[in-house]
């Protein structure tokens, strides 16, 4: 029963990603697709985000730069400081942001995050912080996140959760 | 005084009684399990939050029907000589309170999301390596907690009727009501999907509302009974017809020329005190006690009847004072 159970959730879970559910109250998603551009905020926080010049790098980039090719699209980084980045997410100036968060940080009241990347140390659960509702797209990332994750977990000093 | 064999039911009761009790421990096991899959689904929809803090407020009911049904059929003591009945009253006004104030808070807090265009974030759960929408799962965890709870209500409903007790009918009510609270999440969660961000709190308030306006119910009927108002049928909808009875079948006694009769109920007990101007003076003592037995025979609720003889019945004493306020309201079925 209970594996009958999780295969119909998961047949649900297809059929209806098919129709495109859940939806975007602001159409990231749709954005992403129209545009093909992603607009990721980066907070310098080296090993999990470094910003070297124009370029940015670490585990937590390259996660964002793996999801916009699943979905044909480029990055284009905004480099800034946590409080301003949030604030951006939070008028939808920006679509998600990485700064090696983690699931305590105190900005997930005001944003959402996606499933955890990796475990950088026990209890220390590192997320991507998403604009606030956009359901559809952060169903987008954390699909994302479980195809990477094997490879998250090669990274030096990374655990899977 | 006179007072009916204490607080032993009729069979009939005491059968419904064993039942009421499994009913309600298995609505406290069956509210248990909800309470825990909502608790793991709940994500930060605040149709979710509403719908599991009415859920908790789902387990007053049957533990204070429990605690009551020991408390309540306590017999009379030194300290409390009228019996522990109100025990139930007092809970079940407990009980509304919690219901009204957390109702109102979270109405306003519905109110406050909307005002502030709060977006819902439901986020995602693996599920056999696949990340799965949490919102798909919340729909069948609301209708664990909206469907089953309908059918225990509907047993509920009966008894309470059969036991005469309000508390178990005010639970009964809410279990039956609890598809809607159901429904009305499950609406704010297909409204997500589709990407309605208001649809959550505009969900949530409706549920919220409905908590509330229980609560404001309930704190009516107990203050009600808390006020010795004329007793009442479960369901508050009628006057009671046994206090008329009660003055019938005394009216029909040949030594009494009038009576009047003051019932007040408490828990599903009636006390009731009886004032009657005798037609026949004799023997008057024994005449007192048969009768007030063979009126304690008339239902098994009424449990304590004062019989007092008296010269005239009150307020006719005096020349030009007001006739007494009714005892007995007039009843809708002798209305013309």
């Amino acid at each position: 029963v209970h594996r009958a159970c999780v295969r119909g959730l998961l047949w649900l879970g297809l059929a209806t990603a098919a129709c495109g559910l859940p939806r975007d109250p602001e159409g990231t998603l749709d954005r992403l697709h129209a545009t093909g551009l992603l607009r990721a905020g980066a907070v310098p926080n080296p090993p999990w985000v470094i910003v070297r010049g124009g370029a940015v790098s670490g585990p937590e980039a390259a996660i964002v730069e793996a999801f916009a090719a699943r979905h044909g699209a480029a990055v284009t980084w905004v480099v800034g400081a946590e409080e301003r980045l949030v604030e951006r997410l939070e008028e939808r100036e920006l679509d998600l942001v990485v700064g090696g968060f983690t699931q305590r940080n105190p900005s997930l009241s005001r944003a959402s995050a996606s499933r955890p990347l990796y475990e950088s140390s026990p209890g220390k659960r590192h997320v991507v912080l998403v604009a606030p509702g956009e359901n559809g797209f952060l169903l987008a990332l954390d699909r994302a996140v479980l195809a990477a994750r094997d490879e998250l977990g090669r990274l030096p000093g990374a655990a899977t959760p | 005084m006179r007072t009916a064999p204490p607080f032993d039911l009729p069979e009939e009761q005491r059968r419904a009684l064993a039942r009421a009790r499994r009913l309600a421990w298995l609505t406290i096991a069956y509210l248990t399990t909800v309470v825990v899959a909502m608790y793991l689904v709940l994500g930060s929809s605040q149709a979710m939050k509403t719908a599991w803090i009415e859920d908790l407020l789902s387990f007053i009911p049957p533990i204070a029907f429990l605690v009551s049904a020991r408390v309540a059929r306590r017999r009379p003591d030194h300290r409390f000589p009228f019996g522990y009945q109100r025990a139930t009253t007092i809970a079940y006004l407990c009980g509304a309170l919690a219901l009204l104030v957390m109702g109102a808070v979270l109405l306003g807090d519905a109110a406050l999301k909307l005002a502030e265009r709060e977006h819902p974030s439901i986020g995602s759960v693996e599920l056999a390596g696949r990340a799965v929408w949490l919102g798909w799962l919340m729909i069948p965890t609301l209708a664990w907690s909206g469907i089953p709870v309908v059918l225990l209500g509907h047993a509920k409903l009966r008894l309470a009727e059969v036991l005469h007790d309000k508390v178990l009918h005010a639970d009964a009510k809410m279990n039956k009501a609890d598809w809607l609270t159901a429904a009305a999440a499950v609406a704010g969660v297909v409204g997500i999907a589709f990407g309605l961000w208001w649809a959550d709190a505009v969900a949530a308030g409706a549920i919220s509302f409905e908590i509330g306006r229980d609560g404001v119910r309930h704190l009516r009927a107990a203050v009600g009974d808390l006020m010795d108002r004329t007793p009442t049928t479960t369901d508050y909808s009628r006057e009671d017809p046994l206090p008329a009875r009660l003055e019938a079948f005394l009216l029909e006694q040949p030594w009494i020329a009038a009576a009047a009769v003051r019932v007040r109920e408490e828990g599903h007990m009636l006390f009731a005190d009886a004032v009657v101007v005798p037609r026949d003076e004799r023997d008057l003592v024994e005449r007192i006690d048969r009768t007030a037995s063979a009126a304690l025979r008339i239902d098994w609720r009424l449990h304590d009847l004062v019989l007092m003889p008296v010269r005239r019945l009150p307020g006719e004493a005096i020349p030009g004072r007001e006739p007494p306020a009714r005892v007995v309201p007039p009843q809708p079925a002798a209305a013309h």
